[in-house]
């Protein structure tokens, strides 16, 4: 306290970056899920967008259009379809333009 | 203005320093505990040159949360009308960014339906650390890299087919 008070009084800056020191809880927090395209069928794709209670789930054609900004990261698809979903460990997230938050994850042909 | 004179404009006039008002227009109160804990002493919001202010009068930035619903949609113009310019909207959490909650006799769904939003912080509800990374994006401090994301398991050979 004292040290960053002197430091402050000298360099004229009172404020640290962000982050000063890599946070200890963020390995821990719930995040939004990333999937695997190897896992991803069009059967499996309509049942996640079935089961997604915030509706951040649609399958369009061939794509699985993913709104991050709507998921609450409740983890049902990861449970759901295992193979398909894993955790993506991201939380730093926010953006100034909503449309970067809108994912199209590619849905795997039934028949391969 | 668009959004980067903004930011040159708040990087000039408030230095380091910018006032928080928060807005809650119906959620469920969690993301208020997050926002809360900004002030704790582990995250200390304070250092970082934020600082929560009880007036819309006083604030530089609208830290707005909840789907929007209709009841509170004239309070919230009013709050954002009250604020001096130059001034930031921030969406926060699921419900403000149009998940949860569609839209309905009783709610807008989305901040963006009554708002002019500038900065999106996603999360059911976004972890302190969220709302801290999300406040660096308003002010331009951090830069925002969401986009490069692609949300698909890494080093996997359909990536670059698939992320847009």
């Amino acid at each position: 306290m004292t040290l960053w008070f002197i430091r402050g009084l000298r360099r004229g800056v009172v404020t640290t970056r962000y982050p000063a020191r890599p946070d200890a809880s963020a390995a821990s927090l719930p995040t939004p899920p990333a999937f695997r395209p190897q896992g991803l069928t069009r059967q499996i794709a309509d049942r996640l967008a079935a089961i997604c209670p915030s509706g951040a789930l649609r399958r369009d054609g061939s794509v699985l259009v993913y709104d991050v900004g709507r998921c609450t990261a409740c983890g049902r698809c990861a449970a759901q379809a295992p193979d398909a979903v894993i955790r993506s460990g991201e939380f730093e997230l926010a953006t100034t333009d909503r449309s970067a938050l809108i994912k199209n994850i590619p849905v795997r042909e039934e028949a391969r | 203005m668009t959004p980067e004179d903004l930011r040159e404009t708040i990087a000039r006039q408030f230095g380091r320093s910018l006032h928080v008002r928060t807005l809650d227009t119906g959620s469920c109160a969690v993301c208020e505990q997050e926002i809360r804990l900004l002030a704790a002493p582990h995250y200390d919001l304070n250092r970082l040159g934020f600082f929560f202010t009880p007036a819309p009068r006083h604030a530089d930035l609208l830290l707005v949360t909840g789907p929007m619903i209709r009841a509170f949609a004239v309070a919230a113009r009013k709050s954002y009308d009250a604020m001096p310019g130059p001034k930031i909207v921030v969406a926060t959490g699921a419900c403000a960014l149009g998940g949860v909650y569609p839209e309905d006799p009783f709610t807008h769904g989305a901040v963006d339906a009554v708002l002019p939003v500038d900065v999106w912080i996603p999360g059911c509800p976004p972890s302190p650390l969220a709302l801290l990374h999300g406040l660096g994006v308003a002010v331009g401090r951090l830069a925002d890299k969401v986009r490069d994301l692609p949300f698909t398991e890494a080093n996997d050979p359909e990536r670059s087919r698939g992320a847009s």
